[in-house]
C-alpha cells in the first residue's frame, strides 16, 4: 500500500481578516469600552459592574481591559445543546456549523392561499413540525410572533408550540424576565427537573443589546434570570450599519464587538461559567433609499464574517445567518441570497446559524423557503465535508485495473463510495422529458408540495401527557395573572 | 427670482447648515420678508431634495443634512414668521410606544418631518400611553405619530389612542401610526387617522392634512 500512513480530511474555509486587523479591531473595541463606555439600564447589573472595578457615571459604565480579559477566561469554550431527549446534539465550537429556522417574523406567506398575512400559533406549530422532519435543520427558533394569542404572553404560547412539535434543540425569545421564568419552568417540566435541564440543556435564550451600546433594563433583567441558573444563552448585537453604527465595515465591527465584550462580561459577572453564544450577530445594512435593514447586502455578509472571526479570536461560539433574503416572495432572489448566506456561513465557520426561511429582511417567513434552504444546507454540508485523502480514496489499484479507456460505473470502489455523493430531493437533476412528464414544475411548486406532504404525514414524538398538562397549567397561571392586572 | 432665494435653495440642497443659517440671517437684515424666504428658499429646496430622492439622485444621509439646514434656517425665521402672521406648517409629537425600544424608523420620520418644516417633539422610546396623552395636552400638536416594531407592542398604539381620547383631546389631533408590522388595516381597526409605510410617505401624509392648532409659528 502506497499511502498507508496518510488519512487526512481537507476542510473548505474562508477568512476575511488579517491578524493585524483583528488586533486593531480588538484594541479599538477596548478603547470604546474604556472611554466611551456602554449604557447599562438596570441598577443591579450596573452595581455588579461597579463592584468589579468599572467606573460608573449615571447609567454609563466604563470597562477596563482587565475585566474583559477576565470574562474571556471564565466562559466555557465547550458549549453543547442537547435535544429534548437529553442526547447531545450540537457542539458549538470550532468550525462546527448547525442550522436552524429564523425567529419572530410578524408575517408569513400562507401555503394555501399564497397570501401574505399575520403569523398565528398554527404557523409556529407547523414550522416546528416541518423543522422536526427536515434532516438538515439542527435546531428550531420560533418562526413568528403569533397574532392570535394574548400578546403579553405570546412567548409562552410560542414555546409550548415549539416544544410540543419537535425534539430538536430550541432557541427561544422571551418578552421579559417573568415570562422567561415561566418558559424555563416549562423547559424544566420537559427535562424532568432543573438538574436535568442544566446537565442536558435543550434550550437557549436569545436576547440582545440595544444598538448602539445599550444594555437595556429588560435585557439585563433577562440576563440576570438566565445566567443565575447558568443555562445557555445567545447574547449578540443587532446593528443596522449606517444607522445604529458607523457605515464602514471596521467601525460597525467595533460597535458590535464592544457590545459583545461588555455583554459577555455582564453574563460572567452574574455567574462565571455561564455558556454564552456571544460571537457573531446581526449587522444589517441600511439601504439608504428604501430605508430597509437589508439582510441580503454583501456588506452585511462581510461584516458578519468579520465578526465571526473576532468571535473565533476570542474563543466564543458564534451566532450566524443562513437561508435569509430581502425578497418579498419565495422567488429567484430569495434562492440566490439564501444560498449565498448558507455557503458563506459554512465557509466562514459560524456555529449556531439561524434565520433559515426569512424573507423581507426578517418580516416574513416562507414555508417554501425553509424547505428549499434545507435542501441548500444539505448541499453545502456535503461540500463542507471536503476531501478525505487516503489509500482507499486515492484508488490507485482501481485506476490501474480499469486502465485507459475503461469505465468506473460498476467497479467495487464505485459501489463502495457513490452513495457518499449528495442527491437532491426537490432540486432538479432530471432530463427535460422526465421533467416535462412530471409536470414541468418550478422549484417553488415542488417546495410547496414537500411542505404539504410533511405537514400531512410527519408526526413528531409526543410529550408525555403529564408534561403537556403542566405546560398548559403554566400558561393558564400566566393568563390569570394577566386577568387580574387588567 | 431673487439671488438670495437661489443661494438659500442651493445651501439647503447641498446640506450646508452654517451657510443656510447665515444666508437666512443676512437676507432678513436685507429686508426680505420671512414668509418669502421660507417659501422661495427653504421649502422650495426641500421639495427639490424630495424630487432628487425619489429619482435616486440623492440618498437618506444627504437628505437628512439638507433637512438639518432647513431646520436651522427655519429656527432663525420663526420669530419673524410669527410677526408676519404666517401659518405654521404644523407641530408633531412622536414616539415609540410602551415596551418598544426600536427607534431608527421613528428617528427617520422625525428628521424627515423636520425637513419639511414641521416642528417635531420627540418623546423617545418606550413611551407610555399616559405620557403621550399628557404631551398632547401640553404641546397641542396637530399630529401625533406612533411607532411600533413589535407585534407585541402594537396594542399599545390602541391604548395610546384611548388615553388621548380619555383626556378629551382626541378630536384636536390627527394620529398616524407606522413601523414594520403595522398595516393600513390595523390603523383603521384601532381608529388611527392614518398609516404610512415609510418616512417619505409619512411626510406626504402630514403635508396633506389641514392644520388647525399651531396657528402661527
Ligand atoms: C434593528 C432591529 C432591532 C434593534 C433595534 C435598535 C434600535 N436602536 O432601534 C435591536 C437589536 C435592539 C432589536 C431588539 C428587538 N427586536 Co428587533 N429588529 C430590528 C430590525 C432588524 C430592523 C428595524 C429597523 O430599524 N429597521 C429600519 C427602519 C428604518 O425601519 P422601520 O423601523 O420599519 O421604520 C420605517 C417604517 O416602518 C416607518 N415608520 C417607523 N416608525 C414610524 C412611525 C410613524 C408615525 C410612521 C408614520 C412611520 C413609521 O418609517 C420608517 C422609515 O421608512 C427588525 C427587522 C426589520 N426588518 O424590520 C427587527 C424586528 C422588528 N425585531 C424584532 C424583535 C422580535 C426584537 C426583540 C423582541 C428581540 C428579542 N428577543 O430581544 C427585541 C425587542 C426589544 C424591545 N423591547 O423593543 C422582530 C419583531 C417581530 C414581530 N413580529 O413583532 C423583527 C421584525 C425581527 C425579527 N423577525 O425577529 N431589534
Amino acid at each position: 500500500m502506497l499511502f498507508k500512513q496518510l488519512s487526512e480530511y481537507s476542510q473548505p474555509k474562508m477568512g476575511v481578516l488579517s491578524e493585524n486587523q483583528k488586533n486593531a479591531l480588538h484594541s479599538a473595541s477596548l478603547e470604546i469600552l474604556q472611554r466611551t463606555g456602554v449604557s447599562v439600564r438596570l441598577d443591579d447589573t450596573r452595581n455588579r459592574l461597579a463592584k468589579a472595578g468599572c467606573q460608573v457615571d449615571n447609567d454609563r459604565v466604563f470597562i477596563p481591559e482587565r475585566l474583559i480579559e477576565w470574562a474571556l477566561n471564565q466562559h466555557p469554550k465547550h458549549v453543547v445543546l442537547c435535544d429534548r431527549n437529553a442526547t447531545p446534539a450540537m457542539a458549538l465550537e470550532g468550525r462546527n456549523c448547525y442550522f436552524g429556522t429564523g425567529s419572530d417574523t410578524p408575517f408569513v406567506i400562507d401555503i394555501n392561499s399564497g397570501l401574505h398575512r399575520s403569523a398565528v400559533i398554527a404557523d409556529i406549530e407547523n414550522v416546528s413540525r416541518l423543522a422536526d422532519a427536515l434532516h438538515n435543520l439542527d435546531f428550531l427558533m420560533c418562526m413568528g410572533i403569533a397574532s392570535d394569542v394574548r400578546p403579553e404572553i405570546s412567548d409562552l404560547y410560542h414555546f409550548q408550540a415549539m416544544v410540543s412539535n419537535t425534539i430538536k434543540p430550541i432557541v427561544f425569545t422571551a418578552w421579559n424576565a417573568s415570562n422567561l421564568e415561566a418558559i424555563l419552568r416549562m423547559a424544566e417540566t420537559v427535562a424532568g427537573s432543573l438538574e436535568n435541564l442544566l446537565r442536558y440543556p435543550f434550550v437557549a435564550l436569545y436576547a440582545e443589546p440595544t444598538a448602539p451600546l445599550i444594555h437595556s433594563q429588560i435585557g439585563c433583567e433577562k440576563l440576570e434570570v438566565i445566567c443565575r441558573l447558568g443555562l445557555p444563552l445567545v447574547y449578540t448585537p443587532g446593528l443596522i450599519t449606517g444607522a445604529s453604527s458607523p457605515v464602514s465595515h471596521a467601525g460597525a465591527i467595533v460597535v458590535a464587538n464592544a457590545e459583545i465584550l461588555s455583554g459577555l462580561l455582564i453574563t460572567q459577572l452574574i455567574n462565571p461559567g455561564t455558556p454564552v453564544i456571544a460571537g457573531g450577530g446581526g449587522m444589517m445594512t441600511m439601504d439608504m433609499h428604501s430605508m430597509i435593514a437589508s439582510y441580503g447586502a454583501p456588506e452585511f455578509m462581510f461584516d458578519w464574517c468579520s465578526l465571526r472571526e473576532m468571535g473565533a479570536f476570542y474563543g466564543l461560539p458564534v451566532f450566524g445567518f443562513a437561508g435569509v433574503s430581502d425578497a418579498l416572495i419565495f422567488d429567484q432572489q430569495a434562492g440566490i441570497e439564501g444560498a449565498l448566506w448558507t455557503l458563506i456561513s459554512a465557509l466562514s465557520g459560524g456555529n449556531l446559524i439561524h434565520d433559515v426561511g426569512y424573507l423581507e429582511s426578517g418580516l416574513t417567513t416562507s414555508y417554501e423557503m425553509i424547505v428549499a434552504m434545507d435542501e441548500t444546507i444539505g448541499l453545502v454540508k456535503r461540500f463542507m465535508q471536503g476531501m478525505l485523502v487516503n489509500n482507499d480514496t486515492l484508488a490507485i489499484n482501481t485506476i490501474a485495473s480499469v486502465g485507459p479507456g475503461g469505465h468506473f460505473l460498476d467497479v467495487p470502489h464505485t459501489l463502495d463510495h457513490f452513495r457518499e455523493n449528495w442527491r437532491p430531493d426537490i432540486f432538479c437533476h432530471s432530463n427535460r422529458p422526465d421533467w416535462n412528464e412530471a409536470g414541468a414544475s418550478p422549484l417553488g411548486d415542488r417546495a410547496l408540495r414537500k411542505v404539504k406532504t410533511i405537514l400531512s404525514q410527519h408526526k413528531p414524538e409526543p410529550l408525555p401527557q403529564h408534561v403537556t398538562e403542566n405546560i398548559k397549567s403554566i400558561i393558564n397561571n400566566a393568563t390569570s395573572r394577566l386577568g387580574r392586572m387588567d | 427670482m431673487k439671488d438670495e432665494y437661489e443661494m438659500i435653495f442651493k445651501a439647503v440642497v447641498e446640506g450646508n447648515v452654517e451657510g443656510a443659517e447665515k444666508l437666512v440671517s443676512d437676507s432678513l437684515m436685507g429686508g426680505i420678508m420671512a414668509g418669502e424666504l421660507l417659501n422661495q428658499g427653504l421649502i422650495r429646496a426641500m421639495d427639490e431634495v424630495g424630487t432628487r430622492f425619489e429619482r435616486g439622485d440623492m440618498y437618506i444621509p444627504e437628505m437628512l443634512v439638507s433637512a438639518k439646514a432647513m431646520k436651522a434656517g427655519l429656527s432663525i425665521l420663526r420669530p419673524y414668521l410669527v410677526k408676519e402672521g404666517i401659518p405654521a406648517i404644523g407641530r408633531v409629537i412622536i414616539g415609540t410606544v410602551k415596551g418598544d425600544m426600536h427607534d431608527i424608523g421613528k428617528n427617520l420620520v422625525t428628521m424627515m418631518l423636520e425637513g419639511a418644516g414641521f416642528e417635531v417633539i420627540d418623546l423617545g422610546t418606550d413611551v407610555a400611553p399616559e405620557k403621550f396623552a399628557e404631551a398632547v395636552r401640553k404641546y397641542s400638536p396637530d399630529i401625533v405619530g406612533l411607532s411600533a416594531l413589535l407585534t407585541t407592542t402594537m396594542q399599545q398604539m390602541k391604548n395610546t389612542i384611548e388615553a388621548i381620547d380619555d383626556l378629551g383631546t382626541r378630536d384636536q389631533v390627527k394620529i398616524i401610526i407606522g413601523g414594520a408590522p403595522v398595516t393600513q388595516e390595523y390603523s383603521e381597526k384601532i381608529g388611527a387617522d392614518g398609516y404610512a409605510a415609510d418616512a417619505s410617505k409619512a411626510v406626504n401624509w402630514a403635508k396633506a392634512i389641514p392644520h388647525s392648532n399651531s396657528k402661527v409659528f
